[in-house]
Order: structure tokens, then sequence, then C-alpha cells
């Protein structure tokens, strides 16, 4: 102990963290088990209603959502940002690598509010991609984006790029460009290097970025919210709606205790696959 | 060390300073944006009459309840501006005093409408009512019955809110011959309505996006951000229907347990002062409480805003607060269990 003198006070920040962290939980999973009382804000005795109602299609279809649509934002992302983190990577043009910085980074350091906003006036009737798609003759009468999941994963994704190229870049950062060329020497094509060495050998970061992503997006909220128009309802807009429109807070407490099940067993599920893909892609 | 006590020491002043300049103001609980700006009138004249600031404390209408009901016996705020259904709730927790008529000169002077029971009182009353862009609409299109939000030309360019559906509930049930307390009666109108609703909105820059982008040519919406739209040259035209627009009615209580009662009391008297309430409803562009309160001519013809009793008994639908706020949740389910999905 007498060589790590300062152990116990670090310690302490993260175990109250910790600590206060797990009471909430358990303030959560208590008030899931209570009874609603309308006009009132206090709840009654214990209940397991508000578990039995999470089978109603709506609920059942925001917990569907969000795992489809989390599901659908990572894989995008990461068919996405895999290009541009390589190319940050690898090119050798300094305002090249300056220019991809300034494009796939920045946009991390807007709010989540402010960009969604933009993609409301990007997707609407009215707004930028359909004015565009009329005026150059590729559609006759306006798309709908608006309140479709199409538009909230597109918005979700634009927002979770910064986050996966970043992840892939240091990924792909690490790999020994001796692989490459050795497997060039050997006769391989560019596109055989890319996906027989590169790709694997970076598996680690794409399985990490996709977890990243994929849980980042299973709590979404504004963008869902504002995209979706409330026709496109994911777990925590559910839980909002529950919350502090209805004031029902048993119910939103019973959906929140849902939620973290949902994620805990889809990230478990990941995870599973993950170490299979890791094993297969594995190079020897 | 010395340094790290002088520090501590530092902070713990400037903190203590922080409590007392919070003592001596009153604090008052309230939505952010223009609804604190118009609220700033009644503080401005306050702060006149009895030399006290005023500080606000801004969130939205539940966070801001669920606040108090958490700090409950030592509130954040002397003084609490919310919905008039909302208000039940405060007082249904305990989290309003009553309040002391006899010491709210303007009291006496207040129409019915503002009579909000013994926790609460009405300031100024605003509607929730259809309305539209013409300038996207077909030609000769009027919305004059709430029926017509089922009309064709209305399908797939309505929105709602969705953080409120009481107003398109209440006015189906009294298309279908009932009222709030019946509504079930109004749920085949409602369910045919559904297909026709385009986006439904949580929050009132929402619902002005959703007008000014065209999104939704067809809205229900709160008057006065109607209103706001008009100001800022969005063509927005508000109708009133023939049965009646949905009426909501901002109040102020007294939050339980502050140390200003007295002073609470005044900033309520200021808010229902005649004047103050015509540069109020000028400002907000809605209603006022006070039969005294002379509003300018141009804004009493506006639509919405009722200055006769006469206008009271036949333009505004309104609810108890009771029912309303107990009914809500329920309202709210449905509402997102048949209508959302």
């Amino acid at each position: 102990m007498s060589k790590r003198p300062f152990l116990i006070p670090f310690l302490v920040p993260a175990i109250l963290v910790a600590v206060i962290f797990l009471a909430a939980l358990a303030e959560i999973l208590q008030y899931s088990l209570r009874e609603f009382i309308p006009g009132s804000l206090d709840v009654g005795g214990f209940t397991l209603d508000n578990f039995a109602r999470i089978y109603r299609p709506v609920y059942f279809k925001a917990v569907i959502n969000t795992f489809v649509l989390s599901l659908a934002t990572a894989f995008f992302t990461l068919i996405l940002s895999y290009p541009i983190a390589f190319a940050l990577v690898r090119t050798k043009v300094e305002w090249v690598r300056t220019l991809l910085i300034l494009l796939s980074i920045t946009p991390l350091f807007t709010g989540e509010i402010v960009r969604t906003y933009a993609w409301m006036l990007v997707l609407g009737t009215n707004g930028f991609l359909n004015t565009m798609l009329l005026d150059i003759g590729v559609i006759s009468e306006p798309v709908t984006f608006m309140y479709t999941r199409a538009g909230v994963v597109i918005a979700l994704v634009q927002f979770a790029m910064p986050v996966m190229i970043i992840i892939l870049a240091t990924a792909i950062s690490h790999i020994n460009t001796d692989y490459e060329k050795a497997a060039a020497n050997l006769g391989a094509r560019p596109w055989t290097v890319i996906t027989r060495v590169v790709i694997p050998l970076t598996m680690p970061g794409i399985i990490s970025g996709f977890i990243v992503i994929f849980a980042w997006t299973m709590s979404a909220f504004a963008t869902p919210q504002l995209i979706g128009g409330g026709k496109v309802l994911m777990i925590s807009n559910a839980i909002y709606l529950q919350g502090f429109s209805a004031l029902n807070f048993p119910f939103a407490a019973t959906l929140s205790v849902i939620a973290l099940i949902s994620a805990f067993a889809s990230l478990a599920l990941m995870k599973l696959i993950a170490n299979r893909l890791e094993r297969q892609t594995a190079i020897h | 060390m010395k340094r790290i006590w002088g520090v501590l020491g530092a902070m713990t002043l400037a903190l203590a300073s922080t409590a007392a300049s919070a003592q001596e103001k009153l604090v008052v609980s309230i939505w952010g944006g223009n609804w604190k700006e118009g609220a700033g009138i009644i503080a401005k004249e306050f702060t006149k009459r009895t030399g006290m600031e005023v500080e606000f404390i801004t969130g939205g209408t539940l966070d801001r309840l669920a606040k108090a009901k958490v700090a409950k016996d030592s509130p954040e705020s002397d003084v609490v501006f919310t919905t008039s259904q909302v208000g039940f709730l405060y007082q249904a927790d305990g989290l309003f005093e009553k309040l002391d008529k006899a010491k709210i000169a303007n009291y006496a002077g207040l129409v019915q409408a503002a009579d909000r029971g013994d926790y609460e009182v009405g300031v100024y009353s605003y509607v929730y009512s259809p309305v539209y862009r013409a300038d996207l609409m077909p030609k000769d299109f009027k919305l004059t019955s709430w029926n017509d939000l089922w009309s064709p030309e209305v399908g797939g360019k309505l929105s709602l809110p969705d953080f409120d559906p009481s107003h398109i509930i209440i006015a189906s049930a009294v298309l279908a011959g009932g009222t709030a307390a019946n509504w079930e009666v109004g749920i085949p109108l409602l369910e045919k309505l559904k297909p026709g609703v385009k986006a439904f909105y949580q929050s009132d820059a929402t619902s002005q996006d959703l007008l000014k982008t065209g999104e939704t040519p067809v809205q229900v919406m709160l008057s006065i951000n109607a209103y706001h739209l008009i100001q800022n040259g969005v063509p927005v035209t508000i109708a009133i229907p023939k049965e009646g627009a949905v009426v909501g009615i901002d109040v102020l209580g007294i939050n339980a347990g502050t140390k200003k009662l007295d002073k609470a009391q005044e900033f309520i008297n200021v808010a229902l002062d005649p004047e103050i309430q015509r540069q109020l409803c000028n400002f907000h562009k809605c209603s006022p409480m006070h039969k005294d309160a002379k509003i300018d001519a141009e804004l009493a013809k506006l639509p919405g805003i009722f200055t006769t009793p006469e206008q009271w008994s036949t333009q505004a639908i309104i609810t108890p607060d009771e029912i309303r706020a107990k009914l809500l949740p329920t309202w709210k389910a449905w509402f997102t269990e048949n209508m959302m999905q």
C-alpha cells in the first residue's frame, strides 16, 4: 500500500459516483414497481402492472425501433466513416488531411440540437434536399424524409460519424504498412489488400466503433424527437412522454428499466458476435 | 497550504454573498423565452412599488413541477407561473400556499375564468385552436368548425401537440356531443383523424417551425405562438371554430414554505393590476383577466381575444382544472398508445 499512497484518495470519488449511480438505479427500479395515481405526484403501492403494459404495441414497437435504428445507424456510420478514416490516416497531402479533419471532426463540436435543426432544414418537404432534387429533375414530387425512420437514421449517422472516424482512424494508424506491401508484392490487387489485410487488421477498431455507436444510439433522444416528430418513437422518447407529459413516473421508470435491460442484452449479444468475428478474421 | 485556505475562504464568502442576494430578491419560477420577457413587465412594476428585485428561474412546465416536488419544504422559488391544470397538481401535492385574497386588492375585479380556486389565480388566457397557412392550402379553404380538421383538404397536413393532447380530445368530445368528463364519446372521431396527422410537436419552438416551414400547414396551436408567427411575417390564419376554442389559462401561485409571503402576494396583485394586464396582453396577444384592463382596440378585434362576457360564453371551451389534471395522464396514455403508433 505504501507504494501507492494516493490509491485510496483517488478511488474515493469513483466509489462515491458509483454509489450515487447505484442508488439512482435502485430508486428507478423501486419506482417501476409502484402504482401510478392520476392527478398526484405521489405513487401508490407495489404492483407489476407497469411491466404488463410494456406489451402494448406502441411501447413494444419503441423497443424494436430502438434496436433496429441503432443497428442501422451503427452499420451505415461504419460504411461511410471507414473510407474517410482511411484517407485521413494515409493521405500524404497536408491540406487534404486538414480538410478531412475539418469536415469530419468539427461537427462534433456543435450540439445535437443544432445539428438536428440543420437536418430538419435539409430534409423538410421544402428543404434543401427536396428542392435540389426537384430542380435537377430527379423527382417530380417532394419525397417525405421527415417523420420517417430513414430520416432519423440519416441524421443519427451524421451525428455519429465523427466519433466513428476517430475510433477507426486510431485503428488504421496502428497497422504496420509492411503487411500491405508484402501482400502487394505477393500479387494481391489493391482491393484484395484492403479486404484481406487492412480490414481484418482493423477489426478490433471496427468492432469497438460499431458497439460504441450502437450503444450511443440506443439512448438517442433529441434527433428521433425532432426528426421523428412523434411518428418514430424510440424508447427514450417514450420515457419522456410518460414522465414529463403524463407525469406517470412509475411507468416512465418501468420503460427505463426495460431500456437498460435491452441495452445490456443487445451489447452482450453483440460482444458474442464480435468475438466470433474477430476469431474468424484474425490473420495467423 | 495558506493559499488553499485563502481560496476556500474566498469561495465561502462568494457563496454566502450569493445566498444573501437571493434572500433579498423575490424568486419567480417561469418558462423561458418570451414568457419570461412578458413577466418582466410585472417584475418592473413590482420592483418600482416594493423596492425588491425579482429573479427569474426558468424551465419547462413539468420539470419545474418535478423540482418543486423534490424541494417541497425548501422551495427554490417564491412564486410560480404555470398553467391552471398543472397548478392543480401543485396544490394537490401541497406545494402552493393558500392565497389571502383580501390582500390581493385587484382580485375583486377579475372575470370569472380567473377564479381557479383558493391556491392559484388566472393572469391571462389564450386559446388552443386550429390555425393554418392559407397560402399553402387550396383556394377558398376555410376552417369554421373543429369538424373541418377531418376534411380531405387537411388530410396529411395536420400537426398536433404530443405533450398535451387535451385540446383535440376535448374538441372531439364536444363534436360528439360530450364534454371533457366523458371524453370517450369522441374516440371514434379521434381514430378517424389519425391517418390525417402528419406530425406531433413537442414544444412551442417545434410547433412554430412546422408552420413556418410549411411542413404541416394546419395545426392545433397555441394562439400566442400563432400571433408570434404573424408578427414575424408568417401568413398564419387563426380560426375560432363555431363550437369554441379550447381555453388555456396561465396562473400564479405562491410556493408553500416561502419566507416572502407578503411580497409574493403583492407580486400577484401587481400582475392583476388593470394597467399591467393591458401591457401583458399587448405583449403576448392574450385575453386579460381583469375587467377594467383596457387593451388596444386592434388587439381586442383579434380571434381568441376575449373581452366581453358574451365572447367568454360563446367562443370559449373551459374545462375545470381538476378534471383536466386528473384526466391528462389517461388522455396522454390513450393518445400515445392509439394515435402515435
